[in-house]
């Protein structure tokens, strides 16, 4: 087991029992306002990497692929900058410190390579190969997906641009909805042929129309003239007939004809008068059709009324 | 009761129908009447030297009238052609246009085809002298409906006068049904050139009244039925003389016609149903036309070369 590997366990098991070191709560209380700058950067890039080993674990619970790949990127972004302070840290831990002992002096280098790999340890959605020497270059897998490490070695491998089932699949489906896509493009353009061919029509038809409407429209309104003008001259000729004048004229024409009509019918109907005899045929004739005087009266009366 | 009800039904019925007929005896004396005496005053003697037009065409308008109702058509048709003179007699050539028209179905009726061409053409001169060039061509296409049938020929004369009085009156939007009807009738004969030609001059009129559509639809029409009439080279040169026009070349038709002389180029008969089938223009050209495209490759189908082009 390497120094890294057990100040990873010490620092595990030291986080899980903090509560009960009164000393570091002490401590960590006045080295926070004291002169130990390795400290405080020290403590501050834990608590950074901790934040980002916890995005990165809902990176790999989490089921939305957009919200997966944010996440990945916002870890890569917090390692690549907890990467440039471990120089920071390094040089700070270099710098004597008051109080402090020699042992922990040459602990703190130790501590910032074990942050350092802390940080690479931190997952982030993209498998890197490991370099390193100790545990020996494994031969990757050929499924894995690299990015920014392709061997030469991977590239010259036969088996490198074959196609997968997966990616068999994958093209398939593409092509099966592409085929259906082309086929309801293909009903969407048919149908808009359609109503252009339609709206053409109607346009020509339209066109066709206009003209005939406005030769009616004409004939209409010089009919509409023609007819005001006939009534109003209707109009003038109805007024002329039955002026008061008139009016007065046929009025006393009917009286003088009543007053002649009643004389000739009482002295045809006295028995000294010559013209009896001349007209006892025609007294005859009325008492044939048995019109009496009143009856006469009522008619002559209605013919005023009707007039 | 119900007896009762329905036996005086029938009395009634009875009634009616003697009554009807008893109406009819009526209205054919009326019209023998009317008949014989406008004959009478239309007959020139010694105590008469001038025909008395004026009492007598109302007398024979009362009688055609009266002979169509009781179904007399060979009377009434006489009577008819007697009004449509007195008309003229009396200068009023719109009136006698309308009774040579209802002589002119009274003779269809009959089936006596020559006279429904004779009829319906003067009524057709008739509504022109009256300055009515509408129901002048009017007339003319509605007798060679009547005989398209029978006399095809004197149809398609009588459609393309009716053309050609629209176009000489600057009205070609009116002609449209006219050409569409010669173009039909023509491919019925299997005139198919006659028929590209009308479909062509249908194409020139809709181009005046800048109806591009109708005009684009025309030319694709016209096309259609050369190759339909195994007649390539006039197809193409057809073709070339439409494309000239901008309304065209920048036409949907235009494409289908370059798909469709690109697999006629190729010489397959498969890429030429293929290109029918599956174009959404020709579905909507007449269906006469369709029904041709539907049965397109005509004949023997050779890949054409394209004719090279002399640079020199």
């Amino acid at each position: 087991m390497s120094v890294i590997d057990i100040l990873t366990r010490v620092d595990v098991l030291c986080k899980k029992y903090e509560k009960y070191d009164l000393d570091k709560q002490w401590a960590g209380a006045d080295s926070m306002s004291g002169n130990d700058q390795f400290l405080r950067l020290y403590t501050v890039v834990e608590a950074d990497i901790e934040a980002a080993r916890e995005k990165s674990q809902d990176a790999q619970s989490e089921k939305n692929r957009a919200v997966v790949a944010t996440l990945n990127a916002e870890v890569r972004r917090s390692k690549a900058a907890l990467k440039a302070e471990i120089p920071k840290l390094e040089k700070l831990a270099a710098k004597k410190v008051k109080d402090l002992s020699k042992e922990e002096m040459a602990a703190r280098p130790d501590l910032v390579v074990a942050l350092a790999q802390k940080i690479e340890d931190i997952p982030d959605g993209v498998t890197v190969g490991r370099r390193g020497g100790t545990w020996g270059r494994k031969a990757s897998n050929p499924l894995e997906i690299k990015l920014d490490a392709m061997h030469p070695d991977d590239l010259m491998r036969p088996e490198h641009y074959e196609q997968t089932e997966e990616s068999l699949a994958l093209r398939q489906e593409y092509e099966m909805r592409r085929a259906k896509q082309d086929e309801g493009l293909d009903i969407i353009a048919a149908g808009l042929t359609t109503l252009k061919d339609m709206a053409g029509d109607i346009n020509e038809e339209l066109d066709k129309q206009m003209p005939l409407i406005d030769e009616v429209d004409t004939k209409v309104d010089r009919a509409a003239a023609d007819l005001k003008n006939t009534n109003i001259r209707l109009k003038e000729t109805l007024t002329k007939m039955r002026s008061n004048r008139n009016f007065c004229i046929d009025l006393i024409l009917i009286v003088l004809i009543l007053g002649i009509g009643g004389t000739l019918y009482t002295y045809s109907f006295s028995p000294f008068t010559p013209s009896f005899v001349c007209l006892q045929p025609l007294l005859m004739y009325q008492q044939s059709f048995a019109v009496t005087r009143e009856q006469l009266s009522v008619f002559i009366l209605n013919a005023i009324v009707s007039f | 009761m119900c007896v009762k009800i329905l036996k005086l039904g029938k009395l009634r019925k009875l009634e009616d129908g003697r009554a009807s007929v008893e109406e009819e005896r009526g209205r054919v004396k009326v019209a023998q009447r009317c008949m014989t005496k406008a004959n009478y005053l239309t007959t020139l003697s010694f105590t008469r030297w001038v025909k008395d037009w004026a009492n007598a065409t109302p007398l024979f308008e009362q009688a055609a009238l009266n002979f169509k109702l009781v179904k007399m058509p060979e009377e009434a048709k006489l009577a008819y052609q007697q009004a449509a003179m007195g008309q003229i007699k009396q200068s009023s050539p719109w009136t006698a246009a309308k009774h040579m028209e209802a002589a002119g179905v009274l003779a269809k009726e009959l089936s006596c085809w020559n006279e429904v061409v004779d009829f319906f053409k003067q009524a057709s001169a008739l509504y022109v002298e009256c300055g009515k060039v509408q129901p002048g061509a009017d007339a003319l296409i509605r007798g060679a409906r009547a005989v398209q049938e029978l006399k095809p020929n004197d149809a398609l004369t009588m459609y393309m006068d009716a053309c050609r009085l629209l176009e000489d009156d600057n009205r070609e939007q009116m002609a449209f049904d006219t050409y569409r009807a010669a173009s039909n009738l023509y491919i019925k004969l299997n005139k198919y050139r006659e028929a590209a030609v009308v479909l062509l001059r249908w194409g020139q009129a809709a181009n005046k009244c800048k109806a591009t559509q109708s005009q684009c639809k025309a030319y694709l029409s016209a096309i259609i039925v050369y190759l339909y009439a195994e007649s390539y080279e006039d197809a193409l040169a057809c073709y070339n003389n439409c494309a000239s026009m901008d309304v065209f070349s920048k036409s949907d038709q235009d494409q289908c016609a370059q798909l469709l002389f690109l697999a006629y180029r190729e010489g397959r008969a498969n890429e030429i149903k293929h290109v029918i089938s599956t174009s959404t223009i020709i579905p909507h050209l007449d269906h006469m036309i369709i029904r041709l495209a539907k049965q397109l490759p005509q004949g023997k189908v050779m890949s054409q070369e394209v004719p090279e082009m002399d640079i020199t």
